[in-house]
């Protein structure tokens, strides 16, 4: 199966930082790939990167076979990115920054957004600077889904959102993976990648070690953590 | 781009609606001062051309505050002057830095839009801005000519307005590149500016020592003053003003496709 997330020996530091130090992964197509890790280990750097958010000082990131520097907007309009802090501007209502979000895709998006504000249980017409964490997480779940991409990141996007959206959140990650999408998914909850995750790797210090099973031992898990010397 | 573009122009409405009738208003009010005032100016007009280098500031030496144009120069033209400035500052100051400084610009940028394609329409909105902040309050300050029964230099008026909006310019587009090296909005670095090059200009005409730099300042060619008195055009002050503009916008676009962004 062809990979549509490729990075190499990728390194970002800031200044005498750590940032991430010689990351290299492969995402293969109808995936769903658990990112783990502690918080600080470098998931969201490494996402950042490849978002072009960051400029990586080392190593190279192709996704979907266009290189991230140089086919920057093309890769976007093929990608959904939910960040950790969904912040949205405060003085919009809640369907003018989906609205907004298509119009800038050139897209209308009007029917996907209308079905997954419905699933997410979603009033629109309030504004962001009313919004809870956890809805505002929401609002950044439909700007993610609505133009149906072909890749999925997620920066642990279940932060905020009560069990029962977590529970949907998933049932449309895999609805939409089962359609041929990949979901690049960073957490550090252990049991969303045992539950839903195809293939994962975990993340310390900076560096990234690849897993042969998402399945982990929570006990194992843990150790991970406790043991800085340890090697995975 | 264009969505960004009526987003920023949207979000910057009312900035421009207090501003605009502020500084326009003020200045319409201050035309329509003149005719309750001309009876006593003749007298002021003397004392005024006579305070040194104090006139010479304020431009009081090289025309008779007792005629409109005189009038207009001293009094609408340090409103206009110091308002638009503070205004084209604010405007600009915090565009960029604003998406770092209030956390949206991840969700900005994670959108199929280069940086480039913001820094264009960023500066676009500050350009359609000042436009309409110029055209709006040159239309407040012909409505006050046009209710007084006086000579007036239409062409004056125009030279004047255009020469500010490009001090106004000069002005967003330094505060424009510190938006676009900052991830902190500087409002009070951006005020700042703008006071201190009107403080620059008008030290300047009172120091003698000072004279032969004005030319750098922003303010030098926009004095209202020199132009209303026929002075010559500065040519040099505004080749500076346009060089620094060109540079302060590329550098705009360098820095912001180069540095980090903050989350």
């Amino acid at each position: 199966m062809e990979n549509v997330i490729e990075i190499k020996n990728l390194t970002k530091s800031y200044g005498k930082a750590r940032g991430i130090i010689d990351v290299s992964l492969q995402v293969k197509k109808g995936d769903i790939f658990g990112f783990l890790g502690p918080n600080g280990a470098g998931k969201s750097t490494t996402i950042r990167s490849m978002l072009g958010f960051l400029r990586p000082n080392a190593g190279t990131v192709t996704i979907l076979g266009m290189d991230s520097r140089k086919d920057h907007e093309k890769i976007l309009k093929k990608v959904g990115y939910m960040p950790s802090e969904a912040w949205f501007y405060d003085t919009m209502r809640v369907s003018e920054v989906i609205r907004y979000a298509a119009d800038i895709r050139g897209m209308d998006c009007s029917e996907e957004a209308g079905i997954l504000c419905e699933r997410l249980k979603m009033d629109t017409r309030k504004k962001i600077k009313e919004l809870s964490l956890g809805n505002r997480k929401k609002v950044s779940i439909v700007c993610a889904m609505q133009h149906k991409p072909d890749i999925f990141i997620f920066d642990e996007p279940t932060s905020g959102l009560d069990p029962l959206m977590q529970r949907t959140f998933f049932e449309l990650i895999r609805e939409y993976t089962d359609k041929g999408a990949t979901c690049l998914l960073s957490t550090h909850v252990l049991s969303e990648v045992n539950r839903y995750c195809r293939s994962a790797a975990i993340m310390r210090e900076g560096r990234l070690t690849m897993l042969d099973s998402p399945a982990i031992d929570e006990d194992a898990f843990i150790r991970f953590y406790e043991d800085e010397e340890e090697t995975v | 781009m264009r969505s960004v573009l009526l987003r920023e122009l949207k979000q910057n409405m009312k900035l421009l609606l207090i501003w605009t009738l502020a500084v326009g208003g003020m200045g319409f009010y201050c035309i329509l001062l003149y005719q309750s005032m001309q009876g006593e100016m003749k007298e002021m007009a003397d004392m005024f051309s006579n305070m040194g280098a104090f006139s010479d500031a304020f431009g009081m030496s090289t025309l008779s505050i007792a005629t409109l144009p005189g009038f207009f120069a001293t009094e609408v033209g340090t409103i206009h002057g110091l308002g638009s400035g503070m205004f084209a500052a604010l405007v600009s100051i915090g565009i960029l830095s604003k998406e770092e400084d209030r956390h949206t610009g991840e969700f900005l940028l994670a959108l199929p839009l280069s940086r480039n394609k913001v820094v264009t329409a960023k500066a676009l909105c500050v350009l359609v801005m000042l436009v309409i902040f110029t055209v709006v309050c040159g239309l407040f300050y012909l409505g006050g000519i046009a209710c007084l029964d006086a000579e007036f230099s239409g062409s004056d008026l125009f030279t004047y307005l255009v020469r500010q909006f490009l001090m106004n310019a000069e002005i967003a587009g330094i505060c424009f590149l510190i938006s676009a090296i900052s991830s902190r909005i500087k409002m009070g670095l951006g005020l700042g500016l703008a006071m201190m090059f009107y403080a620059f200009d008008l030290i300047g005409r009172v120091v003698p020592d000072l004279k032969d730099y004005l030319f750098i300042g922003p303010y030098s060619y926009a004095n209202a003053s020199e132009i209303f008195s026929g002075e010559d055009t500065p040519v040099a002050s505004l080749c500076l003003a346009a060089t620094l503009l060109a540079v302060s916008i590329i550098g705009a676009y360098a820095c912001y496709n180069r540095r980090d962004l903050q989350s």
